[in-house]
């Protein structure tokens, strides 16, 4: 009965075919999964150098035994082969081991050893061999040296024993038996020696460059996240800290403590969220868009959100303006932001402003752009000389903008204070007394 | 010279406060119904009216829009001083032919303030009222106003004070309290003589809902709208 012929697509099958593939997929994933550091670049140089030098060894081997009958002194040949294979073991094995290429010493030995050999090689390798062959091996050996002197960031090193190597090169090779192609195969031989020694020299010197910038920005992103992460802390601790130093006021009336409980138990559930969440890396939000603001299954209506949170104020005398703004839906990680910010400018109010009237307006166009507008009329400040605090700073201007809203602070000592939050589905350009232009 | 003012209150305490108060006006009457100064009619620049007046004293008393009613038509300015909030009560005072709406909450310097104002020709609107007329003006129920009359609007329903719109808009505080005077007339000539029905409309709301506060509905059964007796 005819077998089937094998599927060149299909996986291996049976558990022979199972531990193969497994054993790649190790290997691959072993390789591949060398973290981009200046480590793993240093890591990768050695399974390179192993790669190299073994596989040089691997040519060298089918040769060894023609090599060493047609040599006129085969110990010396086997002696000068043995050392190579040796050697090349060995700095295999110590990269692979260390996990890093070899330093300046053992490379100067490595390069001495391939000099060496190849120098010895008019003695053991017949003249018709040196150029062109395997049997001739030093030239090929010499070469896998030269590939994987990586290891020192100076260049002295394998300056000298590239030098070294195409010295003994000529020397190998001066009594060599050679045609006029030969000629050319020499001269090809010393300029391989030199654009390798270059190329492979350019190449690690630039992976060497991306891993330390890799290492740079990973440092500088580690950095920006946690700067990010404290900021959020400290935006979100701001209101409850604002609430709890309102508490620790001895005058405060019953109806205002009241109202303040309330108002912590509300930061008290925000800082639980917080706490319990899931850690996120770096910035979290993406920039308003049109879309978070219409046909959103999780929306909710703006108005709606300020109205509750100035109802946490009716110690402040709150006026709401809110019907031109009725129809904003926004997704409730957008409200959260706006009210928080909200909370934090109507904390400034009570804390501060002496106010004796505050607005809370909000305006909407067809085109989806919208403006909250606070208004106090109470003491004010001068902005060319208070350094906004962490309320103004970072929850209102630092966290709306951060979500792509725009927000403007306007102040003046003794003519009240008015924030506008606005939120731009095209470029709104707006000041108080105009509107911003819809959208045609 | 003080302006001539009357006020109507059930409550004696503040009848007898105001003349201590406030003495940029000059209390010449002060009332517990609108029926005793009806029938005293004093001569005044200003009549300060709760809207609230009934009681278990005088439990059948004219209130709320029949009072303005009934004292415009006598020919009194009227300014309602009242702890009243709900906007469209408050814009249906304006409607009935009230000059000016004062809360009671303000202190006695800002109320006295805005009772001077309304003496001398001028109109009170309390912030909610203005919200309202914003979304009137918005939606090209009042096409009236101008340009600049609409930026003042604008500035003033935010909250903005004249010396903050002032320097937004270029223009001197007196100019801008012109302007406020003529918007403020223009929205409470609007409001006289705008039908229930044209109103809910502008604002979304629906058939009726405006019935039951606005002076010529036909549901008598608030208080605010007619005497209870």
């Amino acid at each position: 009965m005819p077998r089937p012929a094998a599927n060149l697509e299909s996986p291996p099958t049976g558990p022979t075919g199972r531990r193969r593939t497994l054993r790649l997929r190790v290997a691959r994933n072993r390789f591949g999964g060398l973290p981009t550091t200046t480590a793993g670049v240093e890591r990768a140089f050695t399974v390179f150098i192993a790669g190299v030098r073994l596989g040089t060894v691997a040519q060298m081997v089918p040769t060894l035994y023609p090599g060493m009958q047609s040599s006129p002194r085969p110990g010396l040949y086997l002696t000068t082969w043995l050392a190579g294979a040796v050697a090349a073991l060995t700095v295999s094995v110590a990269s692979l081991v260390r996990g890093r290429a070899l330093g300046p010493v053992p490379l100067l030995a490595d390069f001495a050893l391939a000099s060496a050999v190849m120098l010895v090689g008019p003695l053991v390798v017949g003249s018709e061999d040196r150029v062109g062959t395997w049997v001739g091996f030093q030239p090929g050996y010499a070469l896998s040296v030269i590939i994987t002197a990586v290891g020192p960031r100076s260049p002295v090193v394998p300056v000298i024993g590239l030098l070294a190597v195409i010295g003994s090169y000529a020397v190998h090779v001066s009594g060599a038996t050679v045609e006029v192609l030969g000629l050319t195969t020499i001269l090809g031989n010393e300029l391989t020696f030199v654009v390798y020694a270059l190329v492979c020299r350019m190449l690690s010197t630039y992976m060497r460059r991306i891993a330390r910038d890799a290492d740079t920005s990973r440092a500088v992103a580690a950095e920006l996240a946690r700067r990010e992460e404290e900021r959020r802390a400290q935006v979100l601790m701001h209101n409850g800290v604002a609430v709890m130093r309102l508490l620790t006021e001895p005058n405060l009336s019953d109806e205002a403590r009241v109202r303040l409980l309330e108002h912590a138990e509300v930061e008290l559930r925000q800082m639980r969220a917080y706490l319990s969440r899931e850690p996120s890396p770096g910035t979290t939000t993406s920039s308003a868009g049109p879309d978070l603001h219409r046909s959103q299954a999780d929306a909710a209506s703006l108005a709606d959100a300020v109205r509750r949170t100035c109802a946490r104020f009716r110690d402040l005398p709150i006026e709401l303006a809110l019907d031109l703004g009725t129809g904003i839906r926004m997704t409730s990680r957008k409200i959260e932001v706006v009210t928080r910010a909200l909370d934090s400018l109507l904390l400034n109010i009570r804390e501060h402003a002496k106010a004796e009237l505050v607005v809370v307006h909000l305006d909407a166009d067809p085109d989806g752009s919208w403006i909250l507008t606070v208004n106090d009329n109470g003491s004010g400040f001068d902005t060319t000389s208070t350094t906004q605090g962490v309320g103004l700073r970072e929850v209102v201007v630092g966290e709306l903008e951060r979500e792509g809203y725009a927000v403007e602070v306007t102040s003046r000592v003794g003519d009240g204070t008015t924030a506008t939050i606005m939120y731009a589905a095209q470029a709104v350009p707006t000041q108080p007394g105009k509107r911003p232009r819809a959208a045609s | 010279m003080r302006p001539a003012v009357a006020v109507v209150d059930d409550a004696s305490v503040i009848r007898e406060s105001i003349a201590i108060l406030m003495s940029e006006i000059q209390v010449v009457a002060a009332v517990p119904t609108v029926e005793e100064l009806m029938r005293r009619s004093p001569p005044a620049d200003l009549v300060v009216l709760d809207l609230h007046l009934a009681n278990a004293a005088q439990p059948d008393v004219r209130q709320g829009i029949a009072a303005i009613r009934a004292l415009t038509a006598r020919g009194y300015r009227v300014c309602v001083y009242s702890q009243e909030e709900r906007r469209f009560v408050l814009a249906a005072c304006i409607a009935a032919g009230a000059h000016g709406i004062v809360s009671k909450s303000l202190s006695a310097a800002a109320a006295q303030q805005n009772f001077v104002e309304v003496a001398g020709g001028g109109t009170v609107i309390p912030h909610s009222v203005i919200g309202l007329l914003e979304v009137l003006v918005r939606r090209k129920a009042i096409t009236v106003l101008t340009e600049r009359q609409r930026q003042v609007l604008h500035g003033r329903a935010r909250g903005f004070s004249y010396g903050q719109l002032a320097r937004h808009l270029f223009t001197g505080e007196s100019t801008l309290r012109g302007y406020w005077k003529d918007i403020t007339e223009t929205l409470s000539d609007y409001l006289t003589s705008a039908t229930p029905a044209e109103i809910e409309h502008a604002l979304g709301l629906a058939p009726g809902d405006l019935l039951e506060f606005w002076p010529d509905g036909e549901t008598s059964a608030n208080w605010w709208r007619t005497a209870s007796g």
